[in-house]
């Protein structure tokens, strides 16, 4: 739809909002205003705007500001290192010298969450990362080609989704241990991360390829992989940054998962699911050795939520719960604590392993 | 009804070479990234050579054959007795599965079927109250419920019950293991086994059910506003009754496929679960068998839950047509 045409159904419907779009909304806002001349803003800037329109994304967005500033800054606050022990305070309660309390050796627990959060965030991080990045090529790719190429890509999609990928990545990452575990953890975790997701993006670029522009850049004789980088990768964009968004608390809890297990990150290195292991052996005795651990990891996965839950109204023309136009007097009550409808669709393929 | 039992077979057979496929690939990734003989050389005191390499070489698992000679020996021996293997102690993988399948199911049959129902109905009851409070409410619960680590709500309610059981003063909850042991009557035997199951059912349950409640709730509020159930509306069907004869079965669709498909997590995806609270089912043992280096037992549940997921494909296929009146198969 055309800008005129917005702004003649605008007019249209000056009386009645409820029932508009946010966009409709935006532009009643502007013709409204004194200023006759219709502000621009880029698409960046119209997502961002409506993002931070979000009272529980903005919430999220601060949550995770301040993980990550704890996670960098937090190790200089504190005499105390992951590694080395206190003996002069053995399993001691958190008070004023060891914050968070010390462990049966005398280790600062406050140095090893500051630590772990580090790790599991840059895990969480990374992982998210590469598996968007060759979901998107591989899905999009298999997507594009058509034909039999296509079907060989579908059925190695569905063999490699055949066994949970849960057991595959056990097996790699087992090997993973010492200072540079976390780097074999996030290769055996993207090793199969990427499958279930490349099979979303593929459904979704099914649409795509049948678009006017590919079929003009095909005949103008771009590239395949010109097309699905420049063409069809683009037009995904909103999905894969909020599955990007998702996909690093997928990558904390795998990381949580596998270091509980004795299988991820192992002493000397340390992160939240190794710290959880290691405080589950002395529940009763040191209970805050696990709580504290427990409690960074479900503030830091909210956050994530949060502000998924954001990007995904953020991006959503329609959606009437991205907030309200400041402009306009109508409450905005309806529009907190939004929970994505298009979320059970991409979350409940992960829930299942997640037991 | 001949092209039907013609397209479950075709399928059938599709899923089969997928599985046989898939198991080889587990095989060689297990045997690359598994190393039996450390088993061996790090006891004290380290066995004479000779005795490893006839212990490796008589389970299958020594390294030092070719490994494409050991997936032959390996792929006979499943064909023709099936026969899984043996482990790097020389025990049968075959006896060691049996005796921890009921564990599994013990576990996971009451935590699946209560996930279901539970997450189903409150998708269904949120949708039908959008943007209401009880929606908000219950939604909002689920989305944090959703990305909590298995582990730590695991760990939280252990830590609930344990208080618990100090404040009543006695043993309401057992935090470990599913039974005490004792062999008493069957009603003495149900009780304590009910002490047992709880708490781990109660985390089963959480984690599974707030994935089916929200996609549920996102489902049927697709179908509420589709055409067919205006005209349902329009009939003179009231509002609460075209959403049950109507949108209700089409969004039950996809559901009903993710729970079929979870029929593979039903055996293995416990994993969590069985480590926190000592149960001893096929999930620790996979853990077991990636750290004893026991290749051909993890081979054997990685295959095993392949096979889980073909009956679920199945399961999907027949539940979608059952439900759906645009598919007919016959």
């Amino acid at each position: 739809m055309s800008k005129e045409e917005l702004q003649n159904k605008d007019e249209k419907n000056v009386s009645i909002d409820a029932g508009l779009t946010n966009a409709e909304r935006e532009l009643q806002a502007d013709a409204k205003s004194d200023n006759k001349e219709v502000k621009r803003i880029s698409y960046a800037g119209l997502i961002a705007r409506r993002f931070f329109r979000q009272r529980s994304a903005v919430i999220g967005l601060i949550i995770l500001g301040i993980m990550v500033l704890i996670a960098v800054f937090g190790p200089y606050a504190t005499p105390f290192n992951y590694t080395d022990a206190d003996f002069t305070a053995i399993n001691m309660a958190p008070n004023a010298k060891h914050w968070f309390g010390t462990d049966g050796a005398g280790i600062d627990l406050y140095a090893c969450v500051v630590h772990g959060l580090g790790r599991s965030l840059t895990i969480g991080i990374s992982y998210a990362i590469l598996t968007t990045i060759i979901s998107a090529i591989i899905g999009t790719a298999i997507a594009y080609v058509r034909g039999i190429p296509e079907k060989i890509g579908m059925w190695l999609l569905d063999m490699l989704m055949v066994i949970p990928s849960f057991l595959l990545v056990a097996m790699i990452v087992r090997a993973a241990g010492g200072e540079s575990g976390w780097l074999m953890l996030i290769f055996g975790l993207t090793a199969f991360g990427w499958i279930g997701r490349a099979r979303t993006i593929r459904t979704m670029a099914l649409s795509l390829r049948e678009r006017d522009y590919v079929k003009a850049a095909k005949y103008m004789g771009v590239p395949p992989f010109t097309i699905i980088v420049r063409h069809l990768i683009p037009n995904l964009g909103s999905i894969l940054i909020i599955d990007l968004v998702l996909a690093v608390i997928g990558g904390i809890n795998s990381e949580t998962a596998f270091s509980f297990l004795g299988l991820g990150i192992k002493a000397p290195d340390t992160s939240l699911g190794y710290l959880l292991s290691a405080g589950s052996s002395a529940m009763l005795t040191t209970p805050w050795m696990i709580l504290i651990p427990s409690a960074f990891l479900i503030v830091v996965c909210v956050g994530l939520q949060l502000i998924g839950d954001g990007l995904r109204d953020a991006f959503d023309p329609y959606s009437r719960a991205a907030g309200s136009v400041k402009d306009q007097e109508e409450d905005s009550s309806k529009d907190d604590a939004q929970l994505g409808d298009l979320e059970g669709s991409i979350v409940s393929e992960e829930t299942t392993e997640r037991a | 009804m001949a092209r039907f039992v013609w397209y479950v077979t075709k399928r059938i057979l599709s899923y089969i070479v997928m599985i046989f496929v898939a198991t080889s690939l587990t095989f060689f990734l297990a045997s690359s990234f598994m190393n039996p003989r450390s088993n061996f050389e790090q006891r004290t005191p380290r066995p004479p050579q000779e005795s490893i390499e006839e212990n490796l070489y008589r389970t299958n698992l020594n390294d030092k054959t070719p490994v494409i000679e050991r997936y032959q020996v390996w792929v006979t021996n499943l064909f023709t007795k099936f026969d899984l293997g043996m482990t790097p102690t020389g025990d049968n993988v075959n006896r060691e599965m049996s005796s921890k399948f009921m564990a599994s199911i013990e576990l996971m049959t009451p935590a699946t079927i209560l996930s279901v129902v539970i997450g189903v109905s409150l998708g269904v009851y949120t949708a039908q109250r959008q943007y209401q409070w009880q929606d908000r409410f219950l939604s909002g619960v689920a989305s944090v419920l959703l990305v909590i680590p298995t582990v730590v709500m695991a760990i939280l309610i252990v830590f609930a019950a344990i208080e618990i059981n100090a404040r009543a003063g006695s043993r309401i909850f057992y935090v470990t293991d599913l039974s005490s042991g004792d062999t008493g009557n069957f009603f003495t035997w149900l009780i304590d086994f009910l002490q047992h199951i709880i708490l781990p059912t109660i985390v089963l349950t959480i984690v599974s059910s707030v994935g089916y409640h929200l996609s549920q709730r996102t489902y049927l509020l697709d179908e509420m506003h589709a055409d067919y159930v205006r005209t349902a509306r329009a009939k003179g069907l009231t509002r609460k009754k075209a959403i049950r004869k109507h949108a209700l079965r089409v969004s039950l669709i996809p559901t009903a496929v993710s729970v079929a498909f979870s029929l593979a997590g039903i055996f293995t995806g416990a994993v969590m679960t069985e480590k926190v609270f000592a149960i001893h089912g096929l999930g620790e043992y996979f853990i077991n068998c990636i750290n004893n280096n026991n290749i051909h037992g993890a081979v054997a549940v990685a295959a095993f839950s392949g096979a889980m997921t073909l009956v679920g494909a199945l399961l999907a296929d027949l539940f979608a047509a059952a439900l759906d009146p645009r598919i007919k198969m016959s």
